[in-house]
């Protein structure tokens, strides 16, 4: 069993109103055609990033991602576009989920191991990053447009420490504040 | 901790529907481009390696080509280890066609029914990159002890989407794919179907040794030097191995004007003494998030079987790289790099076990 300690998160689902003024304070100007599941991905990663009060992601850190749909409306987008034109460049750069690893990595000025994976639960993202992580730790991220969008993120740390009654996690029990930590098992993660 | 063995390929590409169709295709010199018509702005045509295999329902064409390959990769055993498919389009030709809905989760239970797949299944989607990641993935999976068999599945196949995306970003080709060449003027757009089985029980002639993925923001279309740079070291370090150790480089180098540059000059500065290279992107056209499982499929029987890709074209003097005209002798370990969008810079290193 592998346990993380959460040192920092977000959990925003749906965001709060005013959640596109926040990111633009964060970067510091308005994003420009990155589209709007990228946007609350980037909202979401550097607001739990924040939280955890580290100043920057460390190199050896893993960023994971995962998401239920995705860029599907940018991808609707294109699709409506083809029908009898090319899709403009930025739109199609959107349909790309990696591309909010880039923007990430550019934003928080890192430089290391990134992935997405399509579909699944959290849970599972959970299990197949544990494996790939190291003592850094992982910036692990669930981010959603449907039902007013949701971009739920948590900065883990390994440690040794356990709680004293794990429970099988859910993803409303791992993006809870009431966790604090996560226990990754060979079956599942659990929280507690 | 247990070797984890290339157990098992399998291969469907341009250049044919198994692994050693696409030798012979390649020790014949090759297969032809054919080419496709995009609407609009960047209108014409332009070369496209598809895989030769017509089946008018795009959902019936995948899953026969799925099985097809996962058959030949020896997958049938293993159904109950990990599944991680590796793809940058999913299934959007069927949804351009009406077929299906774009959902990620539907297209993996489509793809683990056609398997009659029990085991768990991930979906890795790091556009170019995303086979390696998925290798990457299951290394660690294998490592930990959390499975002893993975398959790595990688899959991309005829889309609207990928080329016109592609067009409008004037990354495309109107000719052929150069790698390194001095006349390069982009890429050219493949299919692939390619499985790696990996073991750490079934004992194989390859082993993978390990891997990195550097992610830089720096240019979130192209590579970055120092993110290539970076990436070999990793990749080298992770796989307990020294630069000089080894015997060759599958490089991403696809034709583009740009990346190959920015890619020659990071291996450059990576390599005190640059080993051989080889591209199989003229061969076999740039499959997406399926090149790194084919290219390495079809590379370890290229090096079994003493075929090699042609290299016709001049290459490019300024880059002080060059392609292999004939196969190296002796390659005990090679080093497999794509790189993609989203700044993705991925590289695993195999070896003879």
């Amino acid at each position: 069993m592998t346990t993380f300690a959460i040192q920092g998160r977000c959990l925003a689902a749906p965001p709060p109103l005013d959640w596109r003024e926040q990111l633009a304070r964060m970067l510091g100007a308005k994003p420009r055609r990155i589209g709007n599941w990228a946007e609350l991905g980037m909202y979401g990663a550097l607001s739990c990033l924040a939280d955890s009060g580290e100043g920057e992601l460390p190199p050896d850190a893993l960023l994971m991602l995962g998401s239920q749909r995705g860029t599907y409306v940018s991808t609707g987008q294109v699709l409506e576009q083809m029908r009898d034109d090319l899709p403009m460049p930025l739109t199609f750069l959107q349909t790309q989920p990696s591309q909010l690893l880039a923007l990430l990595a550019a934003q928080m000025r890192w430089r290391g191991h990134a992935g997405f994976v399509a579909g699944g639960t959290p849970q599972a993202l959970l299990q197949l990053a544990s494996a790939q992580c190291g003592r850094a730790g992982m910036l692990l991220g669930w981010v959603d447009e449907m039902d007013g969008g949701s971009s739920l993120w948590l900065r883990l740390r390994p440690c040794e420490v356990s709680g004293d009654k794990p429970v099988v996690a859910s993803a409303e029990s791992m993006f809870s504040l009431d966790a604090t930590h996560l226990y990754v098992v060979g079956s599942g993660a659990q929280a507690g | 901790m247990n070797p984890i063995h290339l157990a098992g390929r399998g291969l469907a590409c341009s250049l044919g529907l198994s692994v050693e169709q696409a030798l012979a295709t390649l020790r014949q010199g090759g297969s032809q481009a054919s080419q496709v018509t995009l609407p609009g702005a960047m209108a014409g045509n332009y070369p496209f390696q598809g895989i030769p295999y017509s089946q008018a329902d795009w959902n019936e064409r995948a899953r026969e080509l799925v099985q097809r390959v996962a058959a030949e990769a020896g997958a049938q055993p293993i159904r109950d280890g990990v599944l991680l498919i590796a793809t940058s389009s999913f299934d959007i030709g069927a949804v351009e066609r009406c077929a299906t809905q774009m959902d990620y989760q539907a297209f993996a239970d489509k793809i683990a029914a056609w398997l009659d797949w029990s085991g768990r299944v991930h979906v890795v989607n790091t556009a170019c990159t995303s086979s390696l990641n998925a290798l990457l993935a299951a290394q660690a999976l294998l490592r930990s002890g959390a499975a002893a068999d993975a398959l790595v599945l990688g899959v991309e196949l005829d889309n609207r989407l990928t080329l016109g995306g592609f067009a409008a970003l004037q990354l495309l080709s109107r000719t052929a794919s150069q790698p390194f060449g001095a006349q390069r003027d982009g890429l050219v757009l493949g299919e692939a179907v390619a499985a790696l089985r990996l073991s750490t029980r079934d004992p194989a002639l390859w082993k993978l040794a390990g891997g990195a993925n550097v992610v830089d923001g720096e240019q979130p279309t192209g590579a970055s030097v120092r993110a290539v740079n970076e990436m070999c070291a990793r990749a080298l370090a992770d796989s307990g191995a020294a630069a000089d150790s080894i015997d060759l480089v599958k490089v991403q180098a696809a034709g583009s004007p740009g990346n190959d540059a920015v890619e020659a000059q990071g291996l450059r500065e990576a390599f005190p003494v640059l080993p051989p290279l080889v591209s199989l992107k003229a061969a076999m056209g740039h499959t997406m998030g399926a090149s790194g499982a084919a290219e390495i499929a079809l590379l370890t029987a290229c090096l079994e079987q003493g075929v090699w890709p042609a290299c016709g074209h001049e290459m490019d003097a300024e880059l002080g790289v060059g392609l292999a005209p004939a196969m190296p002798q002796n390659v005990r370990r090679f080093m497999a790099t794509i790189l993609g969008f989203g700044g993705s810079h991925a590289s695993v290193v195999l070896e003879r076990a």
